[in-house]
């Protein structure tokens, strides 16, 4: 939930939780201001009754004063407290009944006593009560309502530069050439976000990009004494008096600065990618690339006697002939470098996807973790870069790629782009 | 044939002026730029070979003088980068060919040879050792006067050790030259074996004497004489 959410839905329960509250209080509130108002007018009722009964000595009978109703009954009760109770008041002019306030009290007038007890509506003050309530709920709704759309679009308003510093966070790219750009935003908060997001990526650009020099320059400097080792041991290798094993060493020796250097290459080639230095795209047959390949391993292929099946349709992409040529070599030296004596391997190329598929024993390395760098089989001979290699290529050239084991064959599966 | 090697690295430049300095070549080094367009001004060479990364300016300036002077040398360029751009702006600036370090002085001098004979095609498209003609325009092999037909790698692998006669050449070297990068080195011992005795049994049967002698541990030899 979205922190604007949050923040109307406690908002609003609040409110709700006050203004609830208050109108209840409120109610009771005008209630008894508007019941001790009726019983004010009683009293007055009542005095003036009073006062009647005593002037007129006569026998009191219906009397009315203005609307009131008064009735009096005679009584021996020679005291009683008087008390102002609820009850139903009917309107004869209206006949109907409504809700009543009234009062009884005794009425002394020389010895007679009377029970008089004297009604008012009460109507007047419940359509006041009624009125004031609507009046009331209708402010509560009318509060909600603007607090909710405060909150929905105010609050949203105040916090877009947030999410724009979001959008460009997730965007940001260590490696891209696009720079975290830091916009002003009048909330102080946001800006001080943007300018320490801003210097933190700035930062993190600089270290990254003198990492890449750093590794490029070692791998680089690397190669002369390599260079130096390997012309070294040619002119070694010219001396007659050495024995043979000694001469195995050498060979051997021969195979690590090989290694290395292949290796070095690797790194190389994959800062490169990352850096999406290699930018000589151009149209690839890669049907005609993959039967290039295909003889140019027949040697390979043949010593473990392997089979090789392939099922090509034409396939013209655009992409750097260098890189397509590293991704095939990988691949290739792959399915045959892992694969069984009489075994086989599967080249299915059509318009979506391109399919190698070869006979292998299972390996422990399952799913993403086979591209991985240095993650490599226990008798594997490689440098353990050629399928991040390969998957780098890919991520560059825009094609996906993605490794899986069944009947007991490896298949990489290449897709590539929809051509929209 | 007459040879200039520019490199700064010390070891480097006096393995490689030894490996050079046979079959009648003369091989000449010196370590910086300045010394080199020193010596380019002052002599002749037939071939050049450059370290691009020499310590005191960009090799690809020896490129940009040979060129104002209308000098004829087969350059050679020697790179630890094996950048797709630093070789197309080699060759097209006046480089005859591109080498990446780490390399084996067999594949230095193969290569040499290459760029020379390329650039004296019109006068030396023939490549005579004993009773074996090497016609490289054609790719045509012939002993004592017999035409004989060999694969490409076997055309190859000729050639290589023609350059390198008389000179141990380790498998690895071999390997390299052949496949490159694409092979594991263990796997294409077998296959090396195989092209040589082919190839060695091409050129026996066509009348030539042996030349090609295995050399225990360590990989082949092509007798000098």
């Amino acid at each position: 939930m979205k922190l604007s959410a949050h923040y109307t839905k406690a908002s609003v329960l609040i409110s709700l939780a006050v203004l609830f509250t208050g109108a209840v209080i409120y109610f009771f509130v005008i209630n008894y201001i508007a019941n001790n108002q009726l019983d004010r007018n009683l009293s007055q009722a009542l005095s003036e009754a009073e006062e009647y009964v005593r002037t007129t000595h006569a026998e009191p009978q219906q009397y009315d004063l203005d609307q009131d109703h008064a009735v009096f009954l005679k009584t021996d009760q020679q005291a009683f407290k008087r008390r102002y109770f609820d009850t139903v008041y009917h309107n004869f002019r209206e006949h109907r009944t409504e809700p009543g306030r009234a009062v009884e009290d005794l009425v002394k007038a020389g010895n007679r006593r009377y029970k008089v007890t004297i009604t008012v509506s009460r109507e007047s003050t419940r359509s006041l009560v009624e009125i004031i309530s609507v009046i009331t709920l209708v402010l509560i709704a009318g509060l909600l309502l603007v607090l909710f759309i405060t909150n929905k679009y105010v609050l949203n308003g105040l916090w877009k530069p947030f999410y724009r510093t979001l959008r460009e966070i997730k965007a940001f790219d260590v490696a891209g050439s696009g720079q975290f750009s830091a916009k002003d935003s009048k909330v102080d908060e946001f800006a001080e976000l943007n300018s320490a997001i801003y210097e933190m990526s700035a930062r993190v650009k600089a270290e990254y990009r003198d990492l890449k020099i750093f590794t490029e320059n070692a791998s680089h400097e690397l190669m002369t004494p390599l260079a130096v080792a390997t012309t070294k041991l040619d002119t070694l290798i010219q001396d007659e008096t050495l024995r043979p094993d000694q001469l195995t060493q050498i060979t051997d020796i021969y195979a690590s600065i090989n290694k290395s250097a292949r290796l070095n290459q690797a790194l190389l080639l994959l800062i490169k990618l990352d850096n999406e230095l290699i930018r000589d795209d151009e149209p690839v047959n890669l049907k005609a690339v993959i039967l290039e390949k295909i003889v140019q391993f027949q040697e390979l292929a043949q010593s473990k006697n392997l089979v090789v099946i392939n099922r090509l349709d034409d396939k013209g992409i655009v992409a750097s002939k260098y890189l397509i040529d590293i991704l095939l070599n990988n691949l290739f030296s792959n399915a045959i470098r892992h694969n069984l004596q009489f075994g086989k391997i599967e080249i299915d190329l059509s318009a979506d996807q391109l399919v190698f598929k070869n006979s292998g024993s299972p390996l422990k390395l399952t799913g993403e973790q086979i591209f991985e760098r240095f993650q490599k089989g226990k008798e594997s001979q490689g440098t353990g870069l050629g399928l991040t290699l390969v998957k780098n290529i890919c991520r560059q050239c825009g094609f996906h790629i993605n490794y899986h084991f069944a009947d007991n064959c490896h298949i990489f599966n290449i897709t590539f782009p929809k051509i929209s | 044939m007459k040879i200039l090697v520019i490199e700064d690295e010390r070891g480097l430049r006096e393995n490689i002026t030894n490996y050079l300095n046979a079959d009648g070549n003369i091989c000449e080094s010196c370590a910086s730029l300045e010394a080199a367009l020193v010596k380019l001004t002052d002599y002749h060479y037939d071939c050049v070979l450059l370290d691009i990364g020499l310590p005191d300016g960009d090799g690809f300036a020896v490129l940009d003088h040979l060129k104002a002077d209308g000098k004829m040398e087969a350059v050679l360029i020697i790179s630890a980068r094996n950048s797709l751009d630093d070789r197309l702006k080699g060759l097209n600036i006046g480089a005859d060919d591109y080498l990446t370090k780490p390399f084996h002085l067999a594949e230095l001098k193969a290569r040499l040879m290459a760029v020379f004979r390329r650039k004296t095609l019109n006068t030396n498209s023939k490549l005579v050792f004993n009773e074996i003609v090497i016609d490289v325009l054609g790719r045509n092999v012939e002993v004592n006067g017999e035409h004989i037909i060999l694969t490409k790698k076997e055309y190859d692998m000729l050639l290589y050790f023609l350059a390198n006669k008389g000179r141990v050449i380790s498998k690895n070297a071999i390997a390299e030259h052949l496949w490159g990068d694409e092979m594991d080195m263990h796997d294409s011992f077998d296959f090396i074996y195989t092209h040589i005795k082919n190839l060695r049994k091409k050129l026996i049967d066509a009348g030539s004497a042996d030349y090609l002698k295995s050399v225990y541990g360590i990989g082949y030899k092509f007798l000098a004489t």
